[in-house]
């Protein structure tokens, strides 16, 4: 049975890198998330650091929040 | 292979947790993924867990699934400073095990005091290149130290040993330090990305104290500095007080900390 998933995917740029483990993330369209990293990037050791590319997933019920799915090569 | 697992009394957001594969659990509200769970296992064998998920009723109840569903122990890793999700994993009955620092190690020798560092005179320092019996010597030798010592589990994700018996997968990644016509010492960083992984860097007991690592450390840190690379990092298990004492002494400044929580 397909699912859908709960959130929409976007691609972004890392703005910054909070303290409490999170990120700003601009956007393609200009608007600004909170993100943090998802759990499979965080088990494999994946870093996170300004200016990169990433894929985020948004919260369905927090347009404002987000997730980092995955990061892009640069 | 779908097994559902009923939804707790909260009726907040009543999710119904489905496992979809043998290592992946989703949370449905609405037939929508709320919330995902995972569990993969290292080459040591051991369970590791990531849950997201965007409330905690949601993360508890993958939790609980999960719990019901793996042979433990079970592990995960948290980001120290991530105070939400780390007191989610609490709240699941996972403690802790073990505190990684994370370095940020500088590049430039100006900043690392290695400019002038050189192996001692009996040692040279050069890249692996090709993949040879004498890398996997080296890296067997290095393990099996571990091994008999701290033990695997207590090292940072990267010095984790291959179940196949091949440890080196890509020479590429590796300087060595050689003595004679044998390698004595090694250290592996990632492939190029704005900040580089030292992964591994080890030397033979029999080798140690005597600024071998440093020497590498100097070869890897100075090639970095010449290609335009400005930082570094690496994780160091809390209680490896020496090699601590060796990335700070070259400059490097802890950036953060991940835990290891358990469930026993």
């Amino acid at each position: 049975m397909a699912r859908n998933s709960g959130g929409i995917e976007v691609e972004g740029t890392v703005v910054e890198c909070l303290r409490n483990a999170t990120f700003t993330v601009e956007l393609q369209n200009g608007h600004k998330v909170l993100a943090h990293i998802s759990g499979k990037i965080r088990k494999n050791y994946i870093k996170v650091l300004p200016y990169d590319r990433v894929l985020v997933e948004l919260s369905q019920y927090d347009l404002t929040r987000g997730r980092i799915l995955f990061r892009y090569r640069t | 292979m779908d097994s559902v697992h009923s939804p707790s009394d909260t009726a907040e957001h009543p999710a119904v947790i489905t496992r979809v594969a043998e290592r992946h659990w989703h949370a449905l509200e609405d037939d929508l993924v709320v919330g995902r769970g995972e569990a993969s296992r290292r080459p040591d064998g051991r369970i590791f867990l990531s849950i997201d998920s965007w409330h905690g009723v949601v993360f508890d109840q993958l939790a609980d699934a999960m719990l019901a569903d793996l042979p433990t122990p079970l592990y995960t890793v948290v980001d120290e400073a991530d105070l939400d999700l780390t007191s989610s994993w609490r709240r699941a009955g996972f403690t802790t095990r073990r505190r990684e620092w994370e370095y940020v190690v500088p590049t430039d020798p100006r900043a690392t005091g290695l400019g002038s560092v050189l192996p001692p005179s009996d040692v040279t320092i050069v890249a692996a290149g090709a993949a040879e019996e004498r890398l996997y010597t080296v890296d067997r030798a290095l393990r099996d130290e571990v091994e008999a010592t701290v033990g695997w589990q207590d090292m940072p994700a990267e010095v984790l040993p291959r179940p196949d018996g091949h440890t080196v997968l890509d020479p590429s990644k590796y300087v060595v330090a050689t003595q004679s016509d044998r390698y004595v010492g090694l250290v592996r960083v990632s492939p190029i990305t704005r900040r580089p992984r030292i992964g591994l860097i080890a030397v033979l007991a029999e080798q140690q104290r005597r600024g071998i690592a440093r020497a590498l450390l100097a070869h890897v840190l100075g090639s970095l500095h010449r290609s335009g690379i400005e930082t570094a990092s690496a994780e160091v298990t809390e209680s490896n007080g020496a090699a601590m004492a060796l990335f700070e002494g070259i400059g490097a400044q802890r950036a953060s900390s991940n835990l290891e929580l358990v469930h026993r």
